[in-house]
């Protein structure tokens, strides 16, 4: 087994958080390897095309999903160098107060081990160094916060159209928050909103960590490897976590570091921790809880679509969205039958083909009917989504299946259920989309039929309690004092928005907090 | 940041295919269209399958055989999964992907038997219609194969691909491409 020069810290995964922790770790001084299983995606990788996307995304290692509802993973997730950031919409809210406190404030779910308050210097911070487009003013549902650093983008007729609905029924809207540049900001360039942020914007208008925190951790000294799989996090006889065993070219290798930093996705941070048990460890690694996969959470997302006679140029703006409605996010949750907040995202700029596509839209039609709708819908189309939060249910996990990978690691199996009030809010969604576009005076309108999988949250939960979670708020392991997870696995709830900015913020404020501890973490 | 961004130098940047075919010994990336107009040999689809999937494709939306699905979902088939552009790896199937078409185009041709006594390929436009129908909404009795509306679903996604998820589609459907990097040969 070869094993490269010890390093301060190995870093498992090259997406949102593991960049974060790259950057600030080797501007620091500390030497700094990152080893992630996909590719090195550069900017020039990155074509307009939803076809060509597809290469960004994920490849499930999942075996087998349970549970009544499965869960779309792969379109979201991302594989190789700025991993799911590198193709995400850059819808970038905050999450609402009411988010972090859940089991206090209506007995449901967990709490946090933080609030917002412990959050919004970062957020604050990251938004002045990336630049967040926006309208400080008419966001009335925001938690307090320094104003946008840019103004907001421009509106195109899909938004103006589906506007008329929310106006109509009383629903105050804002420019959706955007990790976008409305113009240029600290050497990025401003959007041209054509609709290609999926499949990555190679630009840089739309802040990814190629043009970010891995620029910054190249230039620190960060070493990034590609085509490597972690199988194991090994640990010493102290109980410390020593090396990360992975395989790279056929080749299984230790890379020994002082601190190791896992961020490999809500789906790989679990598998790879289960995968490294040990005496020491029977349930696997930092599971002395028993929850290392457990409170696995998705949104159950709705879809409204309608046709309009006027034109609506689908094509034209961001993937996201132009508008966001959040009016309810963090009102008081008093129905049991449908719990949690939400948000909508309108007038998401739509190509005719690909998983979010027009076609996609009526999947029922095909050969005539389907072609005279796509060529109607590609300039009369408008469609809004919505997100709705909630609260994890431990019994939604990740475990490991029988079946193993190429590199002998088993593959994952997911058991998800939504619950009853999550399905309940979906139903509301569902209604209420309906009414927003036929009051936006659409002449036909229609809604997606079944639970569509929101973001995804949880597997690795924080909290103060080690027998009630896996790590701290710095995502620094109850039983592994030198071993940090990072992502949106740690999220005890969802925001029922996209959780990358809190990714960020979380993230920031754990590396921070390690480098001013650095003694205490590498022993 | 490293690398040129801005839009012009990007769209000079494109450089990549679709199907890296192999043409009097060289290697050359070709558009589906093309692969089939010139009538490259399929990877793993055997001629079987190849007609079923054609007949279903173009039933699925017209166009679509001509428009070369049955070469890009080959090719697409013969390469490593990561490299695959297939809409199912959206759909969370394990790779391999091509047992999937393969049973499913097989479980086409034998419920059109066990309906008609022939097969999908041999039936009248209308009765395709009919039996796509069916087999979107739910598993047809004896149907063996994938679970027959993600099978729908899958190659529908593919034949939408094909036909308008490219510059010459979206061409046709008057949709400004306005790309960053170009995708080569207007696939």
């Amino acid at each position: 087994m070869r094993r490269p020069e010890k390093v301060d810290v190995a870093i498992v995964g090259a997406g949102a958080a593991g960049s974060v922790f790259a950057a600030q770790l080797a501007e620091a001084g500390r030497s700094t390897v990152v080893i992630e299983a996909g590719r090195p995606w550069q900017l020039s990788d990155l074509v307009s095309s939803q076809i060509w996307a597809r290469r960004l995304k994920w490849l499930a290692a999942v075996a087998e999903q349970a549970g009544s509802h499965r869960v779309s993973l792969a379109a979201g997730m991302g594989s190789g160098f700025g991993g799911a950031a590198l193709h995400h919409y850059g819808t970038w809210p905050r999450f609402s107060v009411d988010t972090f406190a859940l089991a206090s404030l209506y007995g449901r779910g967990l709490d946090w081990p933080i609030g917002y308050d412990d959050l919004r210097p970062y957020y604050d911070r990251i938004q002045a160094e990336l630049g967040i487009c926006g309208d400080t003013e008419a966001e009335t549902w925001r938690p307090p916060a320094d104003p946008y650093p840019l103004p907001p983008m421009p509106q195109f007729a899909q938004a103006r159209v589906l506007k008329r609905g929310f106006d109509a029924l009383g629903m105050p809207t804002a420019q959706l928050p955007l990790i976008i540049n409305s113009r240029p900001y600290r050497g990025r360039p401003a959007c041209l909103y054509d609709g290609w942020c999926d499949a990555g914007c190679p630009t840089g208008a739309l802040a990814n960590p190629l043009v970010n925190y891995f620029e910054r951790a190249r230039t620190a000294g960060a070493e990034l490897r590609s085509g490597c799989t972690a199988t194991r996090i090994l640990s010493d006889a102290r109980g410390r976590a020593s090396a990360v065993e992975y395989v790279c070219g056929g080749e299984r290798l230790e890379q020994h570091a002082d601190v190791i930093v896992v961020a490999a996705s809500f789906v790989e941070t679990p598998r790879l921790l289960l995968n490294s048990a040990s005496g020491r460890y029977p349930q696997g690694l930092a599971n002395g809880s028993g929850l290392v996969g457990a409170y696995f959470l998705t949104e159950a997302s709705a879809f409204a679509y309608g046709l309009f006679d006027e034109p609506t140029e689908p094509h034209m703006g961001v993937n996201a969205g132009q508008l966001i409605y959040r009016g309810a996010i963090d009102a008081p949750k008093t129905d049991p039958q449908a719990f949690g907040g939400y948000q909508w995202q309108i007038a998401p700029a739509v190509k005719p083909n690909d998983i979010f596509g027009i076609a996609v839209a009526r999947a029922e039609l095909f050969g005539a009917p389907l072609h005279s709708f796509v060529a109607e819908a590609v300039g009369h189309y408008a469609s809004l989504l919505s997100f709705g939060s909630g609260a994890p249910v431990r019994a939604n996990r990740i475990e490991l299946d029988g079946t193993k990978d190429a590199h002998g690691m088993p593959l994952a199996r997911v058991v998800h259920e939504f619950p009853p009030e999550a399905l309940g809010l979906w139903r509301h969604l569902l209604e209420e989309g309906r009414r927003i576009v036929q009051a936006a005076e659409a002449r036909e309108v229609w809604t997606s039929q079944r639970p569509m999988t929101g973001h995804i949250v949880g597997g690795t939960v924080m909290g103060s309690d080690p027998a009630q979670s896996v790590t701290n708020s710095y995502g620094r392991c109850h039983e592994v004092p030198n071993l940090i997870l990072a992502g949106a696995g740690l999220f005890p709830s969802s925001g029922g928005t996209s959780p990358t900015f809190t990714i960020h913020a979380v993230s920031v404020r754990a590396v921070e907090h390690l480098l001013d501890h650095w003694s205490d973490y590498a022993g | 940041m490293q690398t040129d961004t801005r839009r012009r130098s990007l769209l000079k940047a494109g450089g990549l295919g679709l199907l890296l075919i192999n043409v009097d010994g060289a290697e050359r990336w070709l558009s589906p269209r093309v692969a089939r107009a010139e009538t490259h040999p399929y990877r793993v689809l055997d001629a079987t399958a190849v007609v079923a999937l054609e007949a279903f494709g173009e039933t699925l939306l017209a166009g679509a055989a001509e428009a070369g699905l049955a070469h890009y979902i080959d090719y697409h088939l013969s390469v490593p999964a990561p490299d695959s552009l297939l809409l199912l790896r959206y759909l969370d199937a394990p790779p391999p992907y091509a047992p999937f078409y393969q049973a499913g185009l097989a479980a086409l041709d034998n419920h059109a038997q066990a309906l008609d006594g022939m097969r999908f390929s041999e039936l009248t436009a209308e009765r395709r219609t009919e039996i796509v129908s069916a087999i979107s909404a739910e598993n047809p009795a004896g149907w063996q194969g994938p679970p027959a509306p993600l099978f729908y679903f899958a190659v529908r996604a593919d034949a939408v691909d094909v036909v308008y998820g490219t510059v010459e589609g979206f061409e046709k459907l008057g949709v400004p491409y306005m790309p960053h990097i170009l995708p080569p040969s207007k696939w």
